[in-house]
């Protein structure tokens, strides 16, 4: 069994950021993260790629080529098609030994996962080369300080996520950069349930979307897995439970027997395992 | 990405300016278009403007895709007059991405301009429109969309048209992730929403009207597609989407043929008295609340002036990020001047009434 985390969120979410402070937290607890890149257009980042999909194919080889003429968004959308098609190339650069602990970062447009069966053949052919996988949805605190836009992220989340089919945990970025009073807000939000959370508001608005809002607030309460984890990438004990939380849901570090069901569901007895 | 560095983040960018008179209910709306990188939104802009011309009732168009090549339809502001795509890739060192949100941002900056200016034409014209980057996240989920919406919104009636790939959504989870999607944005904007099935000439998108009046065929075209796994949580979201679905505005259009474009009209103008009773009660609630906390920390600020302490802004991040930030602004206006950001003052006259190209 390998393992992999797939790193997903919009722009600016701190993707890039997290896949280096994850790296950098294991190196010192001896725990080696192979790291990918498999974002086409991306430009610079902070941690040692052991692939890079831009060897085999970049949005600037792409749009600077005379016979093609597309946009930043076609050539994009064509690079991830050509990676589909030469899966084998993936696989041959992963190189997975047993046990190995993969994290990838992955573009972020919503096209990818939604529109696209690309994403979903990705993680498809990982699966078939004996991968556990998890998405790992980021999402910046800052867009998240009201109840509806609380609401909003998830919903963001959740369109990923029944895209692609995988267990998922979402990750609320750059808590370090929040005021003191936005902390207790968001501290708040996380520990209350969605439902109360919700009815605070009375406005017309509020009021003609109620039912609405409190079916979306349900599903959030019934699967625990739509749950939200804040990230401070300055303390390391959020990096820390972070990662244990991951590493639950990939099953990670458990027995070997396979799994079904959410972390919630199994039994203490079984818990001691890990 | 190292952009992030240089940008201007979203602790940098001002709030918008709170109007004290609240938003304009007489004025004429504006549309934000928003979609999927290949919905179809600027073909829909350009069929819209050009219905609206022919009936003599003609839009005020506003182009905020910075990377786009050819804006095939008269415009009257144009981001890429503001801000130069290609310039802002050399000078910040960016890839593609990072110079779309960056000319947001800076476009941003100078929205109030803009609003200015629709205020001042808001006699001459129908409608305006709004035509938005190609990738939807560029919009909204970054500062500057949300600020540009609220901006607009704060101003005059606004409404959004949230347009779908009718061809692409006859997959069943890609149908479900849209809808989940355009609930997201439903939910950050607060605003009117339509949902619009483009390309009907080549998929008739009954299909889709079909799922969403009947969960159960929905639910069962999509079991025939997910694995066990998501079986619950799938039939869940289902649900989500029916409450959705009520009261929702839709309207099938092709943007190719015409046909649909009296239901747009129709739809807006529905919307627009949602926007009256919904919206603006709200608006205004926000006001009256951050008026009362701003008065309170101000007197806060007060006494603990008077005691001698030091007074931390709350508004501002803790720590020593202070020097950090003051650095990067100059360094960013110096670059901003170089890059020669165009005035939004004149609108493109003379220009308006033709195509205009890179």
């Amino acid at each position: 069994m390998k393992y992999a985390q797939l790193v997903m969120g919009p722009a600016g979410s701190g993707k890039s950021t997290y896949c280096s402070v994850m790296h950098n937290h294991c190196l010192s607890t001896g725990r080696t993260l192979r790291m990918v890149n498999l974002d086409p257009a991306c430009e610079v980042f902070n941690y040692p790629a052991v692939v890079d999909v831009r060897d085999l194919i970049s949005v600037n080889d792409v749009q600077e080529d005379e016979e093609l003429i597309l946009g930043p968004n076609g050539a994009l959308v064509f690079c991830m098609e050509y990676l589909v098609q030469n899966l084998d190339w993936l696989h041959d650069e992963l190189d997975e030994g047993e046990d190995d602990y993969f994290v990838i970062d992955c573009p972020g447009q919503i096209e990818l996962y939604s529109h696209l069966p690309v994403m979903r053949q990705i993680v498809d052919a990982l699966k078939s080369w004996d991968f556990n996988v998890c998405s790992v949805f980021l999402i910046d605190t800052n867009f998240v300080l009201e109840a509806e836009k609380f609401i909003s992220g998830a919903l963001t989340a959740l369109s990923a996520m029944v895209a692609i089919e995988t267990p998922a945990i979402n990750v609320l970025t750059k808590m370090d950069l929040l005021s003191e009073r936005n902390k207790q807000l968001v501290d708040e939000f996380l520990e209350t349930d969605t439902r109360s959370i919700v009815d605070q508001d009375e406005t017309v608005w509020n009021s003609k979307h109620r039912r609405l809002t409190r079916t979306i607030a349900q599903v959030l309460e019934d699967y625990s897995i739509v749950k939200f984890v804040p990230l401070n990438c300055e303390d390391e004990e959020s990096i820390d439970q972070l990662l244990l939380t991951i590493d639950t849901t990939i099953q990670y570090g458990e027995d070997l027997e396979v799994k079904d069901h959410y972390p919630e569901e199994l039994d203490p007895e079984q818990l001691d395992h890990i | 990405m190292s952009a992030e560095n240089q940008q201007p983040s979203s602790s940098e960018i001002p709030e918008i300016a709170v109007t004290q008179t609240g938003p304009n209910l007489a004025q004429k709306p504006s549309v934000l278009v928003l979609g999927m990188a290949g919905s179809g939104k600027t073909t829909f802009v350009q069929r819209l403007t050009a219905y609206l011309h022919a009936r003599k009732t003609p839009p005020y168009v506003i182009n905020l895709d910075p990377a786009v090549s050819k804006v095939p339809y008269p415009v009257n502001v144009d981001i890429r007059d503001t801000v130069k795509y290609k310039e802002v890739m050399k000078e910040f060192g960016m890839g593609p991405n990072g110079a779309i949100m960056t000319c947001l941002n800076l476009m941003c900056t100078r929205f109030d301009k803009v609003i200015e200016l629709i205020n001042k034409r808001s006699d001459d014209f129908s409608v305006c429109l709004l035509d938005t980057p190609g990738q939807i996240e560029a919009f909204t989920w970054s500062a500057s969309g949300s600020i540009i919406t609220d901006s607009l919104a704060s101003s005059h009636p606004t409404v959004v048209m949230y347009i779908v790939d009718s061809a692409r959504a006859t997959n069943p989870t890609t149908f479900m992730s849209n809808m989940l999607y355009a609930c997201s944005i439903l939910y950050r904007t607060k605003l009117p929403f339509i949902v619009v099935f483009n390309k009907a000439d080549i998929v008739k998108p009954t299909f889709a009207l079909k799922w969403m009046q009947d969960f159960e065929r929905f639910d069962e075209a999509l079991e025939d597609n997910r694995s066990s796994y998501m079986n619950d949580l799938s039939r869940s979201l289902s649900l989500v989407l029916d409450e959705f679905y009520c009261g929702l505005k839709t309207v099938c259009v092709s943007s190719a043929t015409g046909e649909g474009f009296d239901d747009v009209m129709t739809a807006i103008s529905e919307s627009v008295e949602a926007y009256k009773t919904e919206y603006v009660p709200m608006y205004e609630k926000v006001l009256a609340e951050k008026k009362e906390l701003d008065e309170k920390e101000r007197k806060k600020r007060e006494e603990e002036a008077m005691k001698g302490k030091a007074v931390h802004d709350l508004n501002k991040q803790d720590g020593d990020g202070e020097d950090d930030d003051g650095m990067l602004e100059s360094e960013l206006n110096a670059k901003v001047d170089r890059i020669h950001l165009g005035g939004v003052d004149e609108e493109n006259d003379e220009d308006a009434e033709i195509e205009r190209a890179t």
